[in-house]
């Protein structure tokens, strides 16, 4: 008989619950209602402004386009306000959330009265009391910026192709065929121009990404307060199918000059949701983006800002949840937006816990 | 001999690939001289993707397409072959990643039946779709 040695002593790490738990195909957090209640708390309050996020970077792609002067950017027309989601609705492609596909009723209500009352949409913007486009705009940026070597997207590869380059032009040139001087600036610095068109691209990208979390978000939240959702490992199982479910969806470019489409990235080179935005957004956004100039800045010279790009590590995960500026995204900016959509139960959950409304 | 897409048509466990892959035009691909090997996800592994995942492909052809191509190598390599190497790169430009130290795996699906030969090449029958990454 062979005489089986013992296997590791059991470990007293710190974190050997967690290991074990990990290991054994568990959820990062414990499966405890309270848990439960502030995840799906959480994603709902971020639902509502992701609804107007990719909404305006549709928009922002597809129709402000290279707009010299993009004053109104963030003012979205009741055109994409209705602008009906490809999941959600009695319309869609694939009906994830049963709500309507229409721009959220909680966000339509913000946008009017906003934390002040009914002023003009100006005031309510110079005010900076609306949704917080800044910070969709930052991660959209990182992704740009780091682009390249995101997981196995073949996205950013092809803005720098000949065709991409040819399909640009093509809408560039429409898009500024009444407007001399704008013609003349891109017959001077093409590459700026494509540059700016790349950019617009990833909106485009961010904002196709966004349009399938938001009614992931809204129906188990839904699922929640109808009592069909009751644990941690439900709710995360119920985000992982959404998200194989829709990882073959298109992702693409077009934009519209005088109600004429042009493809800079058709649906036809293959772009898929999971492949070529939800990796490369997590990755870049989650754990890179870019030093985050805010109370706390770094000085490159003294090497507090890594050389290499792939070593950055200043991604959302990293970040300081309080308000005192610290590595990451503007976590603010989202933490404001998200502050005005907080479920009732999360509201009263805070103001018993922590600090209150000082949090 | 009868070719790739022959057999599998012949075969009772292949209805959702011969489906999807006249959906996303690649008969005439698959039926051409090749040779390729063909790494063939069974309806039981096409029935394990989340509810939804194959409604979202069929209306989305090239990226459908380009999901089929993963599965594909150009050559004809049989599993003598593929245990001599550690990854081979997909039609659809992609790596496959192969683990013959154990079970004969594929990316994140096993082997279940190898070397099934046809005229123009070679089908492994798998048990999951395999995905990019």
């Amino acid at each position: 008989m062979t005489n089986l040695k013992t296997k590791l002593p059991p470990s007293n790490h710190q974190f050997a619950d967690i290991v074990h738990r990990l290991e054994a195909g568990g959820s990062m957090l414990p499966d405890t209602p309270e848990n439960l209640m502030q995840i799906i708390g959480i994603y709902k309050a971020y639902a509502v402004p992701m609804d107007f996020y990719w909404r305006d970077l549709l928009y922002i792609a597809e129709r402000i386009f290279l707009k010299p002067l993009p004053f109104f950017k963030y003012f979205l027309p009741q055109k994409y306000l209705d602008l009906p989601n490809h999941y959600a609705g009695e319309t869609a492609d694939l009906r994830i959330w049963r709500g309507e596909a229409t721009a959220h009723p909680e966000l339509l209500t913000f946008m009017e009265k906003g934390e002040t009352s009914n002023l003009p949409k100006l005031a309510h913007h110079l005010l900076h009391d609306r949704i917080n486009m800044e910070f969709a705009e930052a991660c959209m940026r990182a992704m740009l910026w780091h682009g390249r070597d995101m997981g196995m997207g073949k996205f950013d590869a092809y803005l720098d192709t000949d065709e991409y380059r040819t399909n640009a032009d093509q809408a560039i040139k429409a898009f500024f065929k009444k407007n001399p001087l704008m013609m003349g600036l891109y017959k001077l610095f093409p590459d700026m121009f494509v540059e700016q068109v790349r950019q617009l691209s990833y909106y485009s990208n961010l904002g196709l990404f966004w349009e399938v979390m938001a009614p992931v978000f809204f129906e188990m939240s839904d699922l929640y307060d109808e009592g069909k959702m009751t644990t941690v490992k439900e709710a995360m199982d119920f985000l992982v199918n959404g998200i194989f479910a829709i990882a073959g969806r298109p992702i693409y470019h077009h934009v519209y000059v005088d109600e004429e489409c042009y493809e800079i990235i058709p649906k036809s080179k293959g772009f898929t949701w999971l492949y070529e935005a939800a990796l490369p957004y997590v990755e870049a956004v989650f754990y890179r983006t870019s030093p985050f100039r805010g109370t706390k800045s770094y000085n490159a010279q003294a090497k507090q800002v890594p050389q290499q790009q792939q070593d950055f590590h200043y991604g959302i995960l990293y970040a300081d949840v309080f308000p005192v500026g610290s590595a990451g995204i503007p976590p603010t900016l989202l933490m404001n937006d998200m502050l005005h959509f907080l479920p009732p139960y999360l509201l009263e959950y805070y103001q018993q816990h922590c600090r209150g409304e000082d949090d | 001999m009868a070719d790739i897409v022959d057999i599998a048509v012949s075969n009772d466990d292949f209805n959702t690939l011969v489906a999807a892959v006249q959906a996303a035009n690649l008969v005439d691909v698959l039926k051409s001289k090749g040779p390729f090997t063909v790494f063939a996800p069974t309806d039981e592994a096409f029935a394990k993707l989340p509810e939804g995942t194959i409604t979202t492909l069929l209306q989305n052809i090239p990226q459908l397409a380009r999901i089929l191509t993963y599965h594909v190598v150009s050559g004809k390599l049989m599993k003598a072959d593929l245990e001599k190497v550690d990854s081979v790169i997909s039609v659809e430009g992609s790596p496959i990643s192969i683990d013959c130290s154990d079970a004969f795996e594929v990316k994140n699906a096993t082997v279940v039946a190898a070397d099934i030969e046809a005229d123009n090449g070679v089908i492994h029958v798998i048990d999951n779709v395999i995905l990019m990454g």
